[in-house]
């Protein structure tokens, strides 16, 4: 090895370890916010119990009223517990910038070496814990009170989680992209755009149950492909591997895409001076 | 640091209409001007939270915006008018910063720096605890702690009683005096550049209007004093659309 490949390796380790330092910052950070905000805790407790609660109820009543019940109750709580990984990663990641622009931090962040990556890298690192915690409140009703117990399908679910994870974080960056254009006005869409997702792709049901004009929606969505497969997984023991592919390839393409959306709205962020609305 | 030509229109409205400043190293300096002069965006483009229409910004040796993060590795910024981020303990707060900055030794850090403006008793206070003193004090030690090269401070003593000022200020020259920082400084109160700053740089209208020690500023505009020549501009200058209500009409609706 050269001295300058020596150098060179040199600097890139130090550089990666004021990185990682700076993203561990970032994700401790939330973890205090988390750990001091009882009602953020209501995201990662309280809605997946009440969610779980709510469907596998809907499931048990459908069940005893209908020939073709234990399906419909496997699909509730399959659709359920795998929506949360959706929603706990897109909550987590947006109100992640979210909480910087409530406190007026972001001036202050902005003002430091850390580059947006590594702060998006360091919410996310907390999101994983708040998805553990959501999904993990979410698994534990479906077995404790339906004895419903979605370990059983093993590690061919991780492809469909990993998705899944990846779609709520594209959904963030979307959502961030937008506040950063049009201001904290804009936060409700951090909620409310995964009730516009949730029901065209077919979490509860296969998307042939959709209105026929809404169906070419929800075919395109990468959502309906992973539910499609976890449902199958969950409820027949197979992973359908052609489902998860297509939803690989749109999420991946979803992220490129919200990847470029979200570096315009920051360049646009930075050119018209919009910093001056949380400072 | 050193700016070319900065320019920046918000909305067709020209808020730093061709800013030269330079600044060596050790210096400290004042940005004054009234309100809208366009202190604040010109402190915001040598930050790189701003990007100029036009002009360039060399800070510490780096380019902006492609050397941003070696830049701001050894620049401190404060502002008076922010906040604590919530739910943080001040020690976990600046252990935050500590981190983002990549100081060598954190925990001995900010003992140190909360030593240098006397409210170590404040380490394990929640930020919701404090005065707004308190806080801008806070502000500081955070801007300090990993004793940058240049200290970018914007109104820094503007809420805090005049004994604290007086505690920030000489906290601040120790600083400067120790490790040769520079000092970029806005505020509003005359007396207080006098005592900080030995250059001043007073805008109007988005241009430097004036650039020198106090004392040949305040002669050459025949004035009796810098607070005299900050009457005489801010007169001259009539009143215009903050930048900031700029950004703050364009909301989601």
């Amino acid at each position: 090895m050269s001295q300058s490949q020596l150098v060179t390796g040199r600097q890139w380790w130090g550089d990666w370890a004021k990185s990682r330092r700076r993203i561990l910052a970032i994700a401790r950070r939330h973890a205090y916010v988390l750990k001091r905000s009882p009602h953020r805790l209501f995201d990662v407790t309280v809605w997946p119990l009440v969610d779980v609660l709510l469907f596998g109820s809907l499931g048990v009543f459908v069940s005893r009223h209908s020939g073709n019940g234990s399906i419909a109750f496997a699909y509730l709580l399959s659709g359920i517990v795998l929506w949360h990984v959706v929603y706990q990663s897109q909550i987590a990641l947006s109100t992640g910038l979210l909480e910087e622009t409530w406190s007026r931090n972001l001036l202050n962040l902005m003002a430091t070496p850390m580059t947006e990556l590594e702060y998006v890298l360091g919410v996310m690192l907390f999101g994983m814990v708040k998805l553990a915690m959501g999904v993990g409140v979410a698994a534990l009703t479906a077995f404790g009170f339906y004895a419903f117990n979605v370990t059983n399908v093993g590690w061919q679910i991780l492809p469909v989680v990993a998705v899944l994870l990846t779609v709520g974080w594209v959904i963030a960056l979307f959502v961030i992209g937008i506040v950063l254009r049009f201001g904290s006005g804009a936060e409700a869409l951090a909620w409310g755009i995964l009730f516009i997702v949730m029901p065209l792709s077919g979490i509860f049901y296969p998307i042939q149950a959709l209105p026929w004009v809404l169906r070419p929606i929800a075919i395109a969505l990468p959502t309906t492909h992973a539910f499609a497969a976890g449902r199958a997984l969950l409820v027949h023991r197979s992973l359908e591997w052609g489902q998860v592919g297509i939803a690989a390839v749109g999420t991946l393409a979803l992220l490129v895409a919200a990847l470029m959306f979200v570096v315009a709205m920051l360049s646009l962020f930075r050119k018209r001076g919009y910093i001056t609305r949380y400072s | 640091m050193r700016a070319t030509g900065l320019v920046k229109r918000f909305r067709g409205e020209v808020a730093v209409a061709g800013v030269d400043l330079e600044v060596g190293s050790g210096g400290h300096v004042a940005l004054l001007g009234p309100n809208g002069a366009g202190k604040t965006t010109t402190l915001f483009m040598l930050l790189g939270v701003v990007t100029p229409d036009a002009g360039s910004v060399d800070l510490v040796g780096y380019r902006l915006p492609e050397g941003r993060t070696a830049a701001l590795a050894q620049v401190g910024f404060a502002a008076g008018y922010l906040p604590l981020a919530e739910r943080m303990r001040v020690r976990e707060f600046l252990r935050m910063y500590a981190d983002l900055y990549g100081v060598a030794r954190p925990t001995a850090a900010i003992d140190d720096a909360l030593e240098r403006f006397g409210i170590g008793h404040l380490a394990s206070s929640l930020g919701t605890e404090l005065s707004s003193g308190q806080r801008t004090l806070v502000g500081i030690v955070k801007a300090t702690l990993h004793r940058p090269r240049l200290l970018v401070l914007d109104e820094p003593t503007a809420s805090l009683d005049p004994e604290v000022a007086m505690r920030v200020r000489q906290g601040l020259l120790d600083l400067a005096r120790t490790d040769g920082s520079t000092l970029l400084i806005t505020s509003h109160d005359m007396s207080e550049v006098e005592k900080l700053c030995e250059r001043v740089v007073f805008l109007a209208h988005g241009r430097v209007v004036a650039d020198g020690t106090p004392a040949r500023v305040t002669a050459s505009f025949g004035r009796s004093g810098l607070e005299d020549v900050f009457l005489h501009l801010a007169a001259a200058q009539p009143p215009r659309a903050d930048p900031d209500a700029t950004g703050r009409t364009d909301r989601f609706s």
